[in-house]
């Protein structure tokens, strides 16, 4: 086997296991891109976009909201809250939750709103929107 | 005594009754295939969490981790996580008997409890009785969404960290199997100790952590604090669909007894009119031929 084998879970479902040739993470401290062999490695990582290339050189991106992964004698496994493949994402609800967030900001004036967590929302939105588009 | 059109129409009554009953079964059977689906992908993800977890925990986290960390208990957070609507047997009750009885021995050893309902049936029962609540989340399984779990676990988290409740409990129903709930109480916080692995493949390979094996561990933790709460409403979810086919499984067993007691009775009924006409009119005519 000349793979990375790559499993992706999430607590509503297992997302993704196959074979893949590469990886690109979106790290705490910097994206990053695993290939056969890679040291092991367990790290953080942000809301973004992971970019893997199939055994058949096809490329698939997701959308993630910020997980862990680890990497050991060429198995990849991703724990993330959510995880999308680009081509799965609603994107009306992506557009709701991004207008919702951007009201809630809106109202930041009058102290009401709790700004990190409407500004992690719109981020989120942001960030899916932006993959699903294919920007 | 009941007359033939009494009878007839409670067997008509009891009949509707069935045909509802029966539609609800349904129902909930389909749901709960699909409630049983949730908790089944649900599960992987919380099987590597907790081995993750388990590898990287060292004693320093356990004394300094605030989620580890245990304090003195006075302030508990009782979290009840009931239905949102009736007709599922004793769901709702047993919940509410637990929760009660919690509450009471809370009060009993000095404590300060509060609750927090989700499901409206908790919420209602509560209420009327004046508890001293902290908070309440109704619609919440009217299409279960993992937003609702990041929601409440980051509202007990927040109100864990603040010093606001010095323990979190939550009373659910597990869900064994469709015949089978269970009303188990858990602590959500602090979280329980974790017990790292012997000898895990973690302290044979040299890691390279970004940032941090510090800041992995609390990353995981974090995660798994808001998995479970989805855990726990799933489980609560599978378990209300399974206690209302049951019930209403009974329910439609029940009508159909009853259907059947009725129709014997009507039968007998029906032919004891029709001897007594039989006997009047034979009378009669022996009467008009002495």
């Amino acid at each position: 086997m000349k793979n990375l084998d790559l499993e992706i879970i999430t607590p509503s479902k297992p997302v993704y296991h196959g074979e893949i040739l590469s990886i690109t993470i979106p790290g705490t401290d910097g994206s990053f891109q695993v290939l056969r062999n890679h040291a092991p490695l367990m790290s953080n990582f942000e809301v973004g976009s992971i970019k893997i290339t199939e055994a058949n050189n096809n490329q698939v991106l997701f959308a993630t909201s910020g997980g862990t992964v680890e990497v050991l004698h060429n198995k990849i496994l991703i724990l993330a809250d959510s995880l999308e493949r680009a081509d799965e994402i609603n994107l009306t609800r992506a557009e709701e939750s991004a207008k919702r967030a951007q009201e809630r900001l809106a109202k930041k004036g009058r102290g009401e709103v709790d700004v990190s967590r409407a500004e992690a929302a719109l981020n989120r939105a942001l960030n899916r929107l932006r993959i699903a588009k294919g920007l | 005594m009941a007359t033939l059109r009494d009878i007839r129409n409670r067997i008509k009554g009891v009949q509707s009754t069935q045909k509802i009953t029966k539609a609800m079964k349904m129902v909930a059977a389909a749901k709960l295939r699909r409630a049983q689906d949730s908790i089944i992908n649900a599960r992987p993800f919380t099987r590597k969490l907790k081995e993750m977890l388990k590898h990287l925990v060292t004693d320093h986290d356990r004394e300094s981790n605030p989620f580890l960390n245990e304090r003195d208990v006075k302030k508990v957070l009782v979290v009840v996580v009931s239905a949102e609507r009736g007709l599922c047997g004793a769901f709702n009750t047993n919940i509410i008997k637990e929760a009660s009885s919690l509450y009471a021995a809370l009060i009993k050893d000095g404590k300060e409890p509060s609750l927090y309902c989700v499901g409206k049936k908790g919420y209602d029962f509560f209420r009327k009785r004046n508890y001293n609540m902290t908070g309440f989340k109704t619609g919440v399984f009217n299409g279960l969404k993992y937003d609702t779990a990041l929601q409440l676990s980051k509202l007990f988290i927040e109100g864990y960290l603040s010093g606001q409740f010095d323990q979190i409990v939550v009373v659910y129903n597990e869900f064994k199997s469709v015949v089978s709930q269970k009303v188990v109480r858990e602590t959500y916080l602090p979280v329980p100790v974790i017990e790292a692995s012997q000898k895990g493949i973690h302290e044979e390979v040299d890691y390279i952590y970004e940032p941090g094996q510090k800041a992995i561990f609390e990353r995981l933790l974090s995660i798994d604090l808001r998995a479970q709460v989805w855990r726990i409403l799933l489980e609560s979810n599978a378990s209300e669909f399974g206690s209302r086919m049951t019930a209403m499984e009974n329910a439609t067993n029940n009508a159909r007894d009853l259907i059947k007691a009725l129709k014997l009775k009507y039968n007998k009924e029906r032919q004891a009119a029709i001897t007594k006409e039989i006997l009047e009119i034979v009378s009669g005519a022996n009467a008009l031929k002495g």
